[in-house]
């Protein structure tokens, strides 16, 4: 039972990961975001009654109240304040990322054999899937033009690197954890300002833009 | 021998004029939830019933430049659809035609019965029929191989290329959960809203020229030939609905033939069904129908899905 959660979960934040690849609505992106981080809640919810380690709830509960909500609706109210187009403008068409993500989620899996048998004896697949989350942030971040969406690349990443150390780890120090809250917080905030002062300065989130900047 | 053939023959029989009775009320049902959502009445749940029945006695009219071609395209589309019936399983863990043909006969007998309703659209020499034909066909070539990767993954879980054998050795396995099993299934329910033109792909309620998909192909179809095609696309719907629930939930599904588990088997289908029966009006009532050159995308995607999820289940 516990198991058949985790790596439902965990899946199932890899297929948010899929569908802000697949889609282009900027709002749907950021819901999508909201709904990968409570999945990453539970999976940490999971952990805490499976292995006994109370400060997970701690974890879990912050997940869901900073990540799951409180960070979507930031996010959202920096879109409506700066009344941007709403559509996500790739470097790279749909199909052809979704390319690049199949061949990168392989690769994650192929490199998650390699792990040792660690927490629950589901590291395998949690770190597979966690690991595939990962490079798919990354390849987010890369081929997104807006600064918005590059935060949610970024936050993505910063999500699917606390599952693979659930599945690892099954938890880290609560010192530690909140520390990186604090971190994602901040950097949330501090791209928040930076994106209006992009909009401010370019009148675009474009970020392309910022090469014009050379001298 | 010959016995056991007859056996299989009459449970064959059983089960395809259960499928041809029931589906047109998943269409109701559908129709009826979606019309609660828009806080409408909507129609009443057995109006395809009655649809069908008025279809049956009216002549079908047919334009004079149609040759049999035309003729045969509605009667082996329905045949396609209640033959296939025969190859899945739906209350007990066998289907009834197990000898016959496992995944790849189930698609090949869908792409026949697609191939005759589009070879009739394209006999009426009509442009919505050609139009309809070949829309259709762009979206069948994603959909088919994203609904044999789909199948095949739960096959590789079982061991067996054969729905029946697909069955029972996911029922052995248990309620295990395999990450590739999520995307196979996100994978075939883009595939269940394409085959049966739901609305992120196709509008099954509009003849709006410019959008439609399946309803060009079949707009010159009249009387029984129209009643023919609505009903074997209910039965095609409900068959779809079932080899999902086949693969991924199958708990439930009778081991033994005997009236106390053939009674839960059936409620728990029904309850099942039901199940997807409400997904599939969530996912209409809550989406807007995409422009068409956006379909291939996203059928494209639950074609990555079905190929990730096979990947995965190998690794």
């Amino acid at each position: 039972m516990v198991p058949d959660l985790l790596i439902l979960c965990g899946a199932g934040m890899l297929v948010t990961a899929y569908l802000m690849v697949g889609q282009k609505s900027l709002f749907m992106t950021i819901r999508l975001y909201g709904a990968q981080s409570l999945l990453l809640a539970v999976v940490a919810a999971t952990m805490a009654v499976a292995e006994a380690h109370p400060h997970l709830f701690v974890m879990a509960a912050m997940t869901t109240v900073l990540k799951g909500f409180l960070i979507p609706w930031f996010l959202m109210r920096v879109v409506d304040r700066i009344g941007i187009h709403r559509e996500i403008e790739p470097f790279l068409n749909v199909p052809a990322s979704l390319l690049v993500c199949l061949g990168l989620t392989v690769v994650g899996y192929r490199v998650s054999t390699g792990f040792p048998e660690g927490a629950a004896g589901m590291t395998h697949h949690v770190i597979g899937v966690g690991l595939s989350t990962l490079m798919i942030g990354l390849f987010l971040m890369v081929t997104r033009k807006k600064a918005i969406t590059q935060i949610l690349a970024l936050l993505t990443v910063e999500n699917a690197v606390f599952l693979v150390a659930l599945g690892i780890t099954s938890g880290m120090p609560l010192v530690v954890e909140l520390g990186i809250f604090f971190d994602v917080i901040l950097a949330v905030l501090v791209l928040g300002i930076l994106v209006r002062r992009i909009v401010d300065r370019f009148e675009s989130m474009d970020i392309s833009r910022l090469s014009r900047l050379k001298g | 021998m010959t016995e056991d053939a007859l056996r299989a023959a009459a449970f064959a029989l059983m089960q395809a004029a259960g499928f041809v009775l029931v589906a047109p009320l998943l269409r109701g049902a559908i129709k009826k939830m979606k019309a609660a959502l828009q806080t409408r009445q909507g129609p009443p749940l057995f109006q395809m019933y009655y649809d069908l029945a008025k279809l049956l006695r009216k002549e079908a009219v047919r334009s004079e430049v149609t040759s049999w071609v035309y003729a045969a395209g509605p009667r082996v589309y329905f045949a396609t659809a209640v033959a296939a019936t025969t190859l899945v399983p739906v209350l007990v863990a066998t289907a009834p035609l197990e000898s016959a043909g496992g995944i790849l006969g189930l698609v090949g007998i869908l792409a026949l019965g697609r191939f005759a309703l589009a070879a009739a659209a394209l006999d009426t020499g009509s442009p919505f029929g050609g139009m309809g034909a070949s829309r259709e066909m762009t979206i069948a070539a994603l959909a088919e191989p994203a609904l044999m990767l789909g199948l095949f993954t739960s096959a590789l879980a079982a061991g067996s290329m054969n729905l029946g054998a697909v069955v029972r050795g996911l029922l052995e396995l248990g309620v295990f959960f395999h990450p590739s099993d999520i995307f196979a299934l996100s994978g075939l329910f883009v595939v269940l809203i394409a085959e049966t033109g739901r609305i992120p792909i196709d509008n099954p309620a509009t003849h709006l020229e410019l959008t439609m998909i399946h309803e060009a192909m079949v707009l010159e179809c009249a009387g029984a030939d129209l009643a023919l095609v609505e009903w074997a696309s209910a039965v095609k719907e409900l068959l779809y609905v079932t080899l999902l629930i086949d693969l991924f939930i199958p708990a439930g599904i009778a081991t033994t033939v005997a009236a106390g588990p053939l009674l839960t088997a059936l409620s728990a289908w029904g309850g099942k069904v039901l199940l997807f029966a409400v997904a599939i009006t969530l996912v209409e009532s809550t989406n807007a129908k995409l422009r068409l050159f956006r379909v291939p995308e996203l059928v494209a995607v639950s074609l990555g899905l079905g190929f990730l999820a096979l990947a995965i289940r190998f690794l």
